[in-house]
């Protein structure tokens, strides 16, 4: 089954929502899918031209999710080193820079691991059960699984640039505290807009994981936005 | 019953907790066209799916705009990228 964006919208999505809701985003260009497949390079010169290449890309993924030039920097080169240990296992399936960018994703997850194990009381991670966007109930949803409430209209997003930059570091920092493992996957599927199927191929997914992957993402960014925005509602209509 | 008929009713017998599944699924994979239509039917009776549907919208939106600020940042420093090159070499020599 071909479930990716590159090949147009899904059915579905340009059945409900109109195009310009969701374009299909492919950051990345098939012709970027160079496969390391009958490539007869070395692994030293293959690392230097994933620097050369996609180094920026790397970089830019690094910087956003850790803020920090030392902390990119370790990132940017144990990915390049540990592709290099792994060129021989590349099948292809996804574009090499898919490929990288999954490795980065895993290497970005330990480093946050690691953060937070170093200092756990201070990080507030988003909670499991925050998922709720009303002030008086516990969950989305009543027991018979109807809405426990009908959340709050949004601030409109035809914003001034201002508006829009400060609505981005909010959803910023809401996919910051999400857990690592998830904040990768929203940033590379729903920052990057990278096709799903390559999502799950660089970051060792079945399909079915990184829907439920994502989907609770999305809840949570929804409830913390929610927060952020100051909109939380009451219970009921 | 058609493969069209038997999702659409499906899903407009679901419930929300459901629903709000296929809203995040779609944006990852193709539904059916039953499932499709029955939940753009579902949104036109239930509020509460409406704005979740709004607020994933939204959040798209908010993504593109952050891919956008994120883009124009500065790629890989000069001398981080030097840095890179002599530990790739390295690692090379080692193996």
């Amino acid at each position: 089954m071909d479930h990716t964006r590159s090949s147009g919208a899904p059915v579905g999505v340009a059945d409900v929502m109109t195009e310009s809701d969701f374009p299909s985003r492919t950051t990345l260009d098939a012709e970027a899918a160079v496969l390391s497949e009958g490539s007869t390079d070395t692994p030293e010169v293959a690392a230097r031209r994933w620097v050369t290449e996609h180094g920026d890309m790397l970089w830019r993924f690094a910087m956003a999710r850790t803020r920090s030039s030392e902390a990119a920097e370790e990132i940017v080169q144990e990915t390049v080193l540990a592709a290099m240990q792994s060129y021989g296992r590349f099948t292809g399936g996804s574009s090499e820079r898919t490929w990288l960018m999954g490795i980065a994703a895993h290497k970005i997850a330990d480093h946050f691991r690691r953060v937070r194990r170093a200092k756990s009381p201070g990080m507030a991670g988003i909670s499991p059960d925050a998922t709720c966007v009303c002030s008086t109930c516990r969950g989305m949803f009543t027991e018979d699984g109807m809405w426990a409430c009908t959340a709050g209209k949004w601030p409109d997003l035809k914003l001034s640039e201002a508006e829009k930059k400060e609505q981005a570091d909010m959803l910023r920092a809401c996919i910051d505290a999400l857990p690592p493992g998830q904040s990768e996957a929203v940033w590379m599927r729903d920052i990057l807009g990278i096709p799903a199927a390559e999502v799950c191929k660089a970051m060792g997914l079945t399909d079915t994981n990184l829907w439920t992957r994502m989907h609770r993402a999305r809840v949570a960014l929804r409830s913390c936005l929610e927060t952020k925005f100051g909109v939380r509602k009451g219970k009921g209509q | 019953m058609t493969g069209f008929v038997r999702d659409m009713a499906r899903v407009l017998t679901m419930r929300c907790r459901e629903h709000v599944v296929l809203f995040s699924r779609q944006l990852d994979t193709p539904l059916s066209r039953g499932e499709a239509f029955g939940l753009r039917v579902h949104v036109l009776y239930c509020g509460g799916c409406r704005r979740f549907r709004e607020h994933l919208v939204h959040l798209a939106s908010l993504g593109r705009e952050l891919a956008a600020q994120s883009g124009r940042e500065p790629g890989l420093p000069a001398d981080v990228r030097t840095r890179i090159y002599a530990r790739v070499a390295t690692a090379t020599k080692k193996n």
